[in-house]
């Protein structure tokens, strides 16, 4: 069995701050919300993305 | 709170409990409520930042604020009261407890009054205070009430109360907190994290038809108290509420789908809504009970049919990840491993969950142990009965589970972690959203018996009671004339 939620971090590319993510967005078709500018945008438009995950 | 004052209906207060009845028990009370009547921005932390800075010197007043911004920025209509739940003894007092009962009583009491269910009663829209005002069409706007902004990294403004719905064919109503985000005036993303809500969504989905909902804001304290308890499916909640407010909750029919959904009708304000099978939304971050941000996710959407609110409407919401938020779940909890251990071991003294474990995911529990392998029974029987737990700890009866430092002692000089540390592997990832394993932990940190084992010292409790203070200790000014006070 798998661990706990499966968690990874996206920097918007706008304001460059970063917040965590849930994993069943880091492919989805849904744009992220920045908490802290409110740009939307893929997840792979992230400036950086930090997916580092142990099971 | 005033001696004699409870969350009963003592002091004068009259009419059915609802949570402006609650407030006229405490509000002459500065250690226990306070107000800001200055306007205050929800969006922009005014609200957390307050509550902050009370909780960083250990203050924990239920606090009123009577003038604060809107989601546009405007002035808003409705108070906001929160941090209801901030101490165990007014916890106590809302059910009727004295403040010296917040210990294990008060748990044990709240699975009591789980059986003291009390069937509800239906009153006319009219007779409603929670109908005295009606928004309907695109007037029922989320954007109207000052929602509050929590903490630094939240998504936005996020209202932090409960939702009620049924399941498609069956006749109850579960009543569960749910985290709403209104991203529009008239649209919202939820965060469902309890194992029945989570099931009506998904039967109404699977049939992919609406899930029709009410999202009450403000109520008695301890009508919400009632909803926190692991009730089997098929509890219609309204009544376990009724048992906690030791009277009937008052219902009515609903604006939008008359007696086929009844909502309380001495809330302060209820939004009915409908949740649309298979459309998302982004959700979260938020700052939540582990006291760590929930990572953003998909979440259900409810749009408003109707806001509904009575005359002077309170907004009620909860300082999560603090002590009020630790406390709405964790006393329940406590009562329901006390009860457990105490039909099916017989041996339990006291159960406590700790805030250092955010009062969700640890359990302190003492025993009166008589032979080996209790402890680990033990500890078993609570995780089989409150999921969420990652670590229980299973003490001597000796040993104040309300006193941390008594417990870790307990864990340092009484655990051979070879033997006294089992790790349950393979289990279900506990509700709460962390990047933390399935595993869970028993530590048995009472005095082994099997072996011979050193004793903790002890003064002689009978030379303890015989010190007067006053008669042994030198007045202080005599000490510091001979120099003793240096």
């Amino acid at each position: 069995m798998s661990g706990g939620m499966r968690l990874w971090w996206s920097t918007c590319p706008k304001c460059r701050k970063e917040f965590v993510v849930a994993w069943e967005l880091r492919h989805a078709k849904y744009k992220l919300i920045c908490p802290y500018c409110d740009h939307r945008y893929l997840p792979d438009e992230s400036a950086r993305i930090d997916e580092r995950h142990t099971d | 709170m005033a001696k004699g004052k409870t969350g009963g209906r003592p002091g004068g207060a009259r009419g059915p409990k609802s949570l402006r009845t609650y407030l006229d028990l405490i509000r002459d009370d500065p250690a226990e409520f306070r107000t800001v009547s200055r306007t205050v921005n929800p969006m922009n932390f005014d609200v957390t930042g307050l509550l902050g800075v009370l909780n960083a010197r250990r203050e924990y007043p239920t606090v009123q604020f009577n003038n604060p911004l809107d989601m546009r920025g405007k002035p808003s209509k409705f108070p906001i009261v929160t941090n209801l739940w901030g101490t165990r003894e007014r916890c106590a007092e809302m059910v009727g407890l004295k403040r010296s009962e917040a210990g294990v009583r008060l748990g044990t009491l709240l699975c009591e009054r789980i059986d003291r269910k009390q069937k509800p009663v239906v009153i006319p829209g009219r007779a409603a205070p929670v109908q005295q005002n009606v928004l309907t069409g695109k007037k029922a706007d989320l954007w109207m009430f000052p929602v509050v902004r929590h903490f630094e990294m939240d998504l936005g403004g996020v209202m932090l109360m409960g939702l009620i719905a049924k399941p498609p064919r069956e006749d109850f109503y579960n009543i569960t907190f749910v985290k709403v985000f209104p991203e529009e005036p008239q649209r919202a993303g939820l965060t469902v994290h309890t194992l029945h809500m989570s099931r009506i969504l998904r039967e109404w989905e699977a049939r992919k038809e609406r899930c029709r909902v009410a999202y009450v804001l403000g109520h008695h304290p301890a009508f919400w108290l009632g909803t926190l308890n692991n009730t089997p499916w098929g509890d219609n909640e309204y009544a376990t509420c009724g048992g906690f407010l030791q009277e009937p909750v008052r219902l009515t029919p609903s604006v939008t789908w008359g007696r086929d959904f009844l909502v309380p009708a001495d809330a302060e304000i209820v939004i009915e809504g409908e949740i649309i099978p298979g459309e998302r939304t982004v959700v979260n971050p938020f700052g939540d009970i582990s006291t760590q941000y929930q990572a953003q996710q998909l979440g259900p959407v409810m749009v408003p049919k109707a806001v509904t609110y009575r005359d002077g409407a309170i907004y009620q919401d909860v300082f999560s990840g603090h002590r009020e938020h630790m406390l709405l779940g964790s006393i329940p909890r406590e009562g329901t491993i006390y009860n457990q251990l105490k039909h099916k071991m017989g041996i339990v003294t006291a159960v406590h969950m700790p805030y250092s474990g955010c009062a969700r995911f640890t359990a302190y529990v003492s025993i009166k142990k008589t032979e080996e392998g209790q402890a680990k029974t033990a500890g078993l029987q609570a995780l089989a009965h409150v999921p969420n737990l990652n670590a229980v700890v299973v003490v001597d009866e000796t040993v104040d589970v309300f006193n941390e430092e008594e417990v870790l002692w307990a864990v340092n000089f009484q655990v051979e972690p070879r033997r006294d540390i089992t790790v349950i592997e393979n289990l279900r990832p506990t509700s709460d959203p962390r990047a933390m394993g399935a595993a869970r932990v028993i530590i048995d940190a009472t005095r082994p018996t099997h072996i011979a084992f050193p004793t903790k010292l002890k003064v002689p409790q009978s030379a303890m009671d015989r010190m007067k203070l006053d008669e042994w200790l030198d007045p202080v000014k005599a000490a510091a004339a001979k120099g003793g006070a240096r």
